[in-house]
């Protein structure tokens, strides 16, 4: 009985092109869209200041700090003074006056935390450039003081390792648009779920299956294996959008850290919470209209709360707290670490079995709705 | 035999049966007429263990129903008034899976797919089938288990008069198979041609139930209907005239009755000696006329 009712499911879930679409390849495009769109918010590679530097002191020491400027990847000269975001003057008597001090003109664009971000590159250089001008001022005097100060290294790489909270590191655009939209694409089976249910319910074919015997346990555990052979079928799909397509289009490739057995489990628990909220959708609408507007409304939500649509680690305090009761959320959080830290299947276990209880209570919840819904004449 | 005792069943305020009892032969057809609302569907959807009563007790073949309703499904099969059938798959799809969730042997497979003339339109999706096709289609799906007792809701709704008589013809066919059929349908000459027995739901409540034979000889319906083309000679015969063109007349003057209308050459439309009367017995028992 089983084998014949999931086959049912299987062709009337594969003559649906629409849901099939949906499915498919919204969740693609997404991903290819949203990974080159946000390509240069998340990269490093924005990182970048344009400036002109006029050397006034043509010294060894001014010419020590254009040098390192012009070695610095985030710092870019440019010949216009004019379409400089940074307009740096060296005075006159900078290696002799320790006193003199560089004048520095700001684009009025600039944001306060982009000046700042400058001014700390900036100051690592003209340091380094004084270190190296007081090693040699001091070499004939103390061979061993000039040695260390020479070899002082005052950039931030060496001065301290960074250490990421809870070891998450931020996504790239690919890192964070692959399983945001994996995510939500799984959710999608509300739509063609919910249609379907809906269907045996005013097709009497329900009825029909109720009076032969097939149990409420049977109908809804039936229904739920194609669709979960589908959000298996989608991450995969999706995850080969991540590493294949996206890279034509110079954006990062996905790269995936973590074990594929924590894919697969995180993959399973996803899977049985979005076929879960979409059985209780499905079972409690009255129409198909219904399921599906209340369907879309609850995917965009717990897909805005969940980190979706805005990466989790973008929102305040508060909406991260929040977001912690989406289940797209822990979907995510799970797939982040798998890509990002390289995380198994034992990492992510936590996430695994709060999604793996919400399914398993929507489903709960469902099928006693479907029974007194059956028990009333449906 | 199926034998109902005292059920009740109210949903709300509203009392859809109220204590009904009725019994039904092993092997009959069985109609069950009664305007929209009074019980019929109610009670099929009770005798199919879709529904729970509230109180009273059903028999089926010796099966008690509150106590044994996997066996009763088992027996059963109910042929709902709406199609009840995936459109999407075809006809062979529908019915081999609605084959394999019974269990349904190869030999009553194949006698659901003969008895309603299935076997060229297997791989036709059924939301392509005509509306006659269609109805085939939401019966066999219902042979396929060999129930002891289908009950028909209505099947004939929606359909061209020639799939509906073959439909009715197939219906008869089924007591040669040795199978109960219940049958509810708000036409009557659809009860008059297949069934052997009637029974008058109205409000929840039993009117009357009786043979088609004893109705048709109970002392209401012993007169005929004779439509004739109109003539104005019609008026001066002494006959009771229902309107200028219908007479009714008493059975044993009906002989008298034609030789008087062949002399004035009056010509007969149409002698109906059951439908009009098994029509009109049902809205005098109901008092109602929407059926």
């Amino acid at each position: 009985m089983f084998s014949a009712m999931i086959k049912k499911e299987l062709l009337l879930v594969f003559r649906d092109k629409h849901a099939l679409m949906a499915l498919f390849v919204l969740p693609a495009v997404f991903i290819l869209i949203m990974s080159v769109a946000m390509r240069d918010q998340f990269s490093s590679k924005n990182l970048e200041f344009s400036l002109f530097v006029k050397d006034l002191d043509k010294t060894s020491m001014s010419q020590e700090i254009i040098k390192l400027i012009t070695n610095d990847k985030h710092l870019v000269q440019i010949k216009e003074k004019g379409d400089a975001q940074f307009f740096i003057v060296i005075p006159e008597n900078y290696e002799q006056n320790s006193n003199e001090i560089l004048k520095l003109n700001v684009q009025k664009s600039l944001k306060e935390n982009e000046i700042e971000v400058f001014k700390s590159l900036l100051s690592e250089h003209i340091l380094k450039a004084r270190f190296h001008y007081i090693s040699q001022s001091i070499e004939l005097y103390s061979g061993k003081a000039s040695k260390i100060l020479a070899n002082l290294e005052i950039s931030s790489d060496k001065l301290y390792k960074v250490k990421y909270k809870n070891s998450k590191k931020l996504p790239n655009a690919t890192q964070q648009s692959v399983p945001a939209w994996i995510v939500f694409g799984m959710f999608f089976i509300i739509i063609p779920m919910s249609t379907i249910y809906i269907n045996e319910r005013k097709q009497n074919t329900l009825m029909r299956l109720n009076s032969m015997n097939v149990s409420v346990f049977a109908m809804t555990f039936t229904k739920s294996i194609p669709y979960f052979l589908i959000n298996q079928v989608q991450v995969w799909i999706m995850i080969g959008v991540g590493v294949f397509l996206v890279p034509l289009f110079d954006t990062p490739a996905l790269a995936i850290n973590g074990s594929v057995l924590a894919i697969l489990e995180i993959a399973t628990g996803l899977s049985l919470a979005a076929i879960g909220i979409s059985t209780l959708i499905a079972v409690s609408a009255s129409s198909s209209e219904q399921a599906t507007t209340i369907g879309g409304i609850l995917n965009l939500l717990l897909g805005a709360v969940g980190g979706v649509m805005v990466p989790k680690f973008i929102m305040p305090e508060s909406m991260q707290t929040i977001a912690e009761y989406s289940p797209m959320a822990w979907g995510l959080d799970g797939f982040l670490d798998i890509f990002l830290s390289g995380a198994n299947t034992q990492d992510v276990f936590i996430d695994f079995i709060k999604l793996f209880v919400f399914g398993l209570v929507c489903l709960g919840i469902s099928m006693i709705i479907l029974q007194i819904r059956i028990k009333k004449g449906l | 035999m199926i034998k109902i005792s005292n059920v009740t069943k109210t949903y709300g305020a509203k009392k859809a049966l109220d204590n009904l009892s009725l019994e039904i032969k092993e092997g009959s057809i069985f109609g069950l007429l009664g305007v929209n609302g009074a019980g019929k569907t109610t009670l099929l959807s009770i005798l199919n263990a879709l529904v729970e009563m509230d109180s009273g007790e059903v028999e089926i073949f010796g099966h008690s129903l509150s106590k044994e309703k996997t066996k009763i499904k088992s027996l059963s099969s109910i042929i709902p008034q709406h199609l009840a059938f995936y459109e999407n798959l075809s006809v062979g799809e529908n019915l081999d899976f609605f084959a394999k969730i019974q269990k349904a042997s190869q030999e009553d497979y194949d006698k659901a797919v003969s008895v309603n003339a299935l076997k060229e339109l297997m791989k036709q999706k059924a939301s392509t089938l005509s509306g006659g096709q269609k109805r085939r289609l939401n019966i066999a799906i219902g042979l396929l288990n060999n129930p002891k007792v289908i009950y028909f809701d209505e099947p004939t709704v929606g359909i061209d008069p020639k799939s509906r008589n073959e439909i009715l013809d197939s219906i008869k066919n089924y007591k040669n198979f040795g199978i109960t059929v219940v049958y509810t349908s708000h036409y009557m000459n659809e009860i008059e041609k297949i069934c052997d027995e009637v029974a008058i739901i109205s409000e929840g409540k039993l009117v009357e139930q009786n043979t088609l034979e004893n109705l048709f000889l109970s002392k209401d319906n012993k007169s005929v209907n004779i439509e004739v083309v109109y003539s104005n000679i019609l008026k001066e015969l002494n006959l009771k005239l229902l309107d200028e063109t219908n007479i009714e007349v008493p059975k044993e003057q009906l002989c008298e009755l034609l030789a008087t209308l062949e002399e004035k050459n009056i010509m007969i439309k149409k002698i109906d000696y059951g439908s009009t009367n098994l029509e009109k017995y049902f809205l005098k028992r109901t008092g109602v006329e929407d059926v």
